[in-house]
């Protein structure tokens, strides 16, 4: 971004693009198991994400960008989780919350936990913990805001 | 006249008796009238044999009651001519644990895809054959054991 000297602001296409998108994130309610119980917590008052542009979390995938995985995916789940994904419009980010999500957590050893929900859709940020504080995920929220406003290298 | 072999109390001071399973719709149908509602029905593989455990729950009396059923052959009686609420969980004994209730007319898996082979909760239920589940267009739901033909 330039700043010339008439007071006009120059800038491309993709930059103001990608400015606008970063700062309206708007969820998808993927609540799957307990994590989604500090998904709500991170939404309500407190620790309003609206603050970082990711307004309310919206019940159609056709009105959503973002979708966090929030929780258990199990292997009935996960043929879902995939069908609401592709419901979902272009440009679409996903966050995973919780090792359950991430690996398959305690349920590692288990028979009806798929391991890792990146084997299903393709995973833009991490958010580990068991549950991830709402802090936690504010902070994923907003590195996901600076990958697609290109600022990190990953 | 049903024969209690045995009457105990648990940790909690709950009282815990044990039937024959031939006595089982008998014993039953007289604590449903004394006013025992049935709270919950678990399962237990004990290796040789499985135990089907009742919970029942009175509500003038505020008093819980476990019935103990033990079965060699994994075939129990079904409840569902007494209580209702037996139906659903029955299936999920059913389901995960394969004790089959005789006279259930929907004994269907509840949690699992129909397509799932074994009883998970069973001990000699291999975890080493993962099975993967998809779903087609039509929303009917395959198992596999080949990791490409689902997640």
């Amino acid at each position: 971004m330039k700043t010339g000297d008439l007071g006009v602001k120059t800038t491309t296409l993709e930059k103001a693009l990608e400015w606008g998108r970063s700062n309206s994130l708007w969820p998808l309610t993927m609540g799957l198991a307990c994590c989604a119980i500090e998904m709500m917590a991170t939404q309500a008052a407190d620790l309003d994400i609206s603050r970082f542009g990711s307004e309310i979390f919206r019940n159609s995938p056709r009105q959503s960008d973002l979708m966090i995985v929030a929780g258990t995916t199990t292997k009935r789940m996960a043929p879902r989780v995939r069908r609401i994904y592709e419901e979902m419009p272009y440009p679409k980010y996903v966050i995973a919350m919780g090792v359950c999500v991430i690996q398959g957590g305690p349920y590692v050893d288990g028979y009806s936990v798929v391991l890792g929900v990146d084997k299903v859709i393709p995973v833009d940020v991490y958010v580990p913990g068991c549950p991830p504080s709402p802090q936690a995920l504010t902070y994923g929220i907003i590195t996901l805001q600076k990958k697609i406003r290109g600022e990190t290298d990953r | 006249m049903y024969n209690i072999i045995a009457d105990e109390k648990d940790k909690g001071g709950m009282r815990v008796i044990t039937l024959d399973k031939k006595d089982l719709i008998e014993a039953m149908t007289e604590f449903k009238s004394q006013g025992y509602y049935l709270s919950s029905i678990t399962g237990v593989d004990m290796k040789d044999h499985l135990e089907v455990i009742y919970h029942l729950h009175n509500f003038d009396k505020n008093e819980y009651l476990g019935v103990k059923v033990l079965t060699y052959d994994s075939k129990v009686p079904s409840l569902v001519g007494l209580w209702k609420a037996a139906d659903w969980d029955e299936r999920e004994q059913y389901d995960l644990m394969g004790i089959i209730f005789e006279g259930h007319e929907n004994l269907r898996r509840i949690l699992l895809p129909d397509e799932w082979v074994g009883h998970p909760l069973r001990k000699d239920y291999d975890l080493k054959k993962v099975q993967y589940v998809s779903m087609d267009s039509e929303g009917n739901e395959h198992v596999s054991f080949d990791e490409r033909e689902g997640w």
